[in-house]
């Protein structure tokens, strides 16, 4: 074509130009045309999808459908789940979706940012981790339910739950935004027959907490008289397990706290409440990790402890590889969470040769610091339903919240998939579940002493600091005060930053 | 009737109206027809990057609002950038800190680009020459030496993850052992990031391979004769043949690695973490996770600086060669 037209001159190439122009033209236009209408044609629905989005529910015969998220143990037995849910009252004219937000705590948190952000009307409920369920709630993102729960579903909430649990879905002002599920309280899961062989009896601690100190010196004792490769596994890695849960156990029940005064100050006022790590209780409690893992003659560790007793490979150890060697019989003992009981107490594992008992403590009870701390403390974990304020169907919602309140759901729930109930007497009464049931009593004992994590707004940020410089301290990469001092002045800096 | 009329000169109008359209696209010159031509896709290429990209911009002049729905606050102009340089903003790990350089994101992700992307390309640049030769199985040989390029990075990161986990790993013992890795190496900065370029350079220096055995066998074979015949030795064949012949070729695959390592995220979210490998990436997306939308825009337009700079560089040495250079 570029031959032809510098052969034949300017006017006949653009003559033939133009042919090709207008029917290039031509052509494209009428491509748009059909495309344009095939799209019209088309339609297409942009309801129905599987991540909640788009879609105003309901149903024919004017039942409603919720949408809520859920975790995957709910989804695997949802059949189960929603009888139960049926069987304590909601009215079965609402239609439940159970759906995912992610298969870990961050995708789902990142995920409802989104959501919320964007005001979407769907999911209608979604479970938030009682670990950052006040960031949403001081964001103005979740239904406040004091004006739309039922007085009396209020008074129950408010009273006789694990206050602790209730406290972590509660508002600066004392309003509630969402109902606990379940709370989650960790203990010491430990190998009674390789504590009885070696001369102890640990059952007598299922309520009443020993120190560490008895604790290490006689888990060393045991750990040298089996054959086991391990002696105490806990979770040493920097990321959330330590910063939110196994830090915050060791500092609280040596008497000490992050921000001074938890009953005060754990939910803030941010910027304006102490900042409390560098004190004594607090550098007391990691020297004493130090000992657990570098042995009692490393340098930084607690005088008159026994240590030693926790591989070095902690420091690397998140819950799962923590617990593998413990269920496979090779730990002496395991701090972990209730899902692990119901794994290590199955029969292919230690079955009821696993012992369990409460956290130990650095100080007595009461000794603390602060009001809250020294005793046994388990950190506070667990998750709660929060309702969407966009929701077209709150009143179904309300429906469901009422129903996950009853105790038959509870009990069903613990048995059907684990969840402990959320409500102290209901846990008490679930002596028919298999394997958690031998451990109710320590289970109790620990939902009443636990510590929830300070989940303020800043709380994500400072518990990176958090788990970055008490990891350091405890795999002796920092001496224990230079840490602290530097955590100080990084958690006094996140305080000062923020502007809420 | 009258309807049909006014249908009839309505549909006239519209015609003339076409003919109008298609005679002034006749008049217009070649230039101006091409640009004409490429509207829909500056339509396109404006909506889906250049707009996200100055809208990006715009957020990382606001101050961060973590305490409201809207996370967006108020206009703070180059503020975000100032604290970020300077050390003063507070983030997951430092941006620069030369006396923690292991848990400082830009010294750990040049760190971690200049070491990877250079044993990238040396070994790339070996698999690529000997699959360049002609041998018995050649193609099953080409097959495994590109196989880790196949892998996806979540694979690869938990290959690597396994391999350097204490109780599981055969690698683990026998390096302590040596004294190269501590007691839990993937909580440990230096370690994990040794094992976080080792991944890299298993999956990418395949890529590298294939990049530069392209660029060996666009190479006209009888240059290599005319050498032969002239008594030049195979490394002053590499030196005035090879080489200067695949350097533009390598510059490309240079430039890509390059790019690609200073943008490192997700290998090191699965093989260690963002707390003990502070990358830059990490720091952009635990800074955006933490609802500071201001601050992580701000971290992800230095590091697109950072790159630009970089890609100058290359864009330099690309045009020494077209100027005879090198």
């Amino acid at each position: 074509m570029p031959q032809s037209r510098d052969n034949s001159g300017a006017a006949t190439s653009s003559h033939s130009d133009s042919i090709n122009r207008r029917r290039f033209v031509q052509a494209v236009g009428a491509t748009g045309v059909t495309v344009g209408l095939a799209g019209c044609s088309g339609g297409g629905s942009s309801s129905g999808s599987t991540t909640g989005e788009g879609g105003e529910g309901g149903g024919a015969g004017g039942a409603s459908k919720l949408q809520l998220t859920t975790h995957s143990e709910w989804r695997k037995n949802s059949e189960a789940i929603k009888q139960a849910l049926y069987d304590a009252g909601l009215s079965e004219d609402i239609q439940l979706e159970f759906i995912s937000a992610g298969s870990t705590t961050d995708e789902m948190q990142n995920q409802y940012s989104q959501w919320l952000s964007a005001e979407q009307a769907r999911p209608d409920l979604m479970i938030f981790d009682s670990g950052w369920t006040i960031p949403f709630i001081v964001r103005g993102q979740l239904l406040n339910l004091e004006d739309a729960l039922p007085s009396d579903l209020l008074d129950t909430v408010h009273n006789d739950y694990f206050q602790q649990s209730v406290g972590s879905a509660t508002g600066p002002d004392g309003d509630l935004f969402g109902v606990p599920l379940y709370p989650d309280f960790p203990t010491i899961q430990y190998r009674k027959d390789l504590v009885q062989d070696a001369g102890y009896d640990w059952e007598q601690y299922r309520t009443e907490a020993m120190s560490w100190k008895q604790f290490a010196s006689e888990l060393q004792d045991v750990y040298e008289q089996s054959d086991a490769d391990y002696g105490f596994n806990w979770q040493a890695a920097s990321e959330i397990q330590l910063s939110c849960c196994v830090f915050n156990e060791f500092l609280s029940s040596w008497g000490g706290a992050f921000f001074g005064n938890p009953e005060e100050n754990l939910y803030g006022p941010v910027g304006d409440r102490p900042v409390t790590v560098n004190e004594q209780p607090v550098k007391d409690s990691l020297r004493m990790a130090r000992s657990f893992v570098h042995g009692a003659d490393a340098d930084g560790t607690l005088d008159g402890f026994a240590g030693g007793i926790t591989s070095t490979e902690a420091g690397q150890w998140g819950l799962s590889p923590s617990m593998r060697p413990f269920t496979n019989g090779n730990a002496v003992a395991l701090r972990n969470w209730p899902y692990s009981i119901n794994i290590n107490g199955a029969e292919d594992a230690l079955g009821e040769d696993m012992g369990v008992m409460p956290i130990p403590y650095g100080v007595p009870e009461g000794e603390g610091q602060y009001p809250g701390t020294g005793g046994s403390v388990g950190a506070l974990g667990g998750w709660n339903f929060a309702v969407n304020p966009n929701s077209q169907q709150v009143d179904a919602a309300v429906e469901f919240l009422q129903a996950i309140s009853t105790e038959s759901f509870q009990l069903a729930n613990f048995k059907t998939v684990g969840h402990i109930p959320p409500v102290p007497s209901t846990l008490k009464q679930a002596s028919d579940v298999p394997i958690m049931s031998r451990y109710l009593e320590p289970l109790t004992y620990a939902g009443e002493h636990t510590m929830a994590r300070p989940a303020t707004p800043v709380w994500p940020q400072q518990g990176e600091a958090v788990a970055q410089e008490a990891h350091a301290a405890i795999m002796a990469k920092k001496p224990v005060g230079e840490a602290m001092s530097s955590l100080q002045s990084r958690l006094k800096s996140f305080e000062e930053s923020y502007s809420g | 009737m009258s309807t049909k009329k006014s249908q009839s000169a309505g549909s006239a109008r519209a015609y003339r109206l076409d003919l109008k359209l298609l005679n002034r696209i006749e008049r217009l010159s070649e230039t101006q027809f091409v640009y004409v031509m490429l509207l829909p896709v500056f339509a396109l290429l404006g909506t889906m990057a250049i707009w996200p990209l100055l809208y990006t911009a715009n957020i990382s002049l606001h101050a961060d609002n973590i305490a409201s729905a809207d996370p967006v606050g108020a206009f703070v102009g180059l503020e975000n950038y100032v604290r970020i340089l300077t050390g003063e903003a507070n983030l997951r790990r430092p941006f620069l800190d030369l006396n923690t350089p292991f848990t400082s994101a830009l010294p750990v992700t040049l760190m971690f680009t200049a070491v990877a992307v250079v044993a990238e390309t040396l070994l790339g640049f070996a698999m690529a020459l000997i699959l360049d030769q002609e041998f018995r199985g050649r193609r099953w040989v080409r097959v495994g030496m590109i196989l880790p390029w196949t892998v996806p990075i979540v694979i690869q990161g938990m290959i690597f993850y396994l391999l350097f986990q204490p109780s599981l790993g055969f690698l683990v013992g026998p390096l302590q052992n040596l004294g190269l890795l501590s007691g839990s190496p993937l909580a440990n900065s230096q370690d994990s990031l040794l094992i976080v370029i080792l991944g890299d350079i298993w999956k990418q220096s395949a890529f590298m391979a294939l990049l530069i055995l392209a660029g060996l066998q666009s190479i006209d074979r009888s240059l290599y004769d005319v050498a032969e015949m002239s008594g030049a030795s195979r490394l002053q064949q590499f030196r005035t043949i090879t080489f200067p012949l695949v350097l533009p070729t390598l510059l490309v695959a240079l430039l890509f690695r390059t790019i690609a390592a200073l943008k490192v995220y997700g290998l090191v979210e699965t093989v260690s973490s963002c707390n003990t490998v502070p990358t830059l990436s990490c720091l952009v997306i635990s800074t955006w996770n933490a609802n500071r939308y201001g601050s992580a825009a701000a971290i992800a337009f230095v590091i697109a600086t950072i790159i630009a700079l970089l890609l100058l560089f290359y864009l330099q040495q690309f045009r020494k060669q077209e100027h005879g250079g090198i």
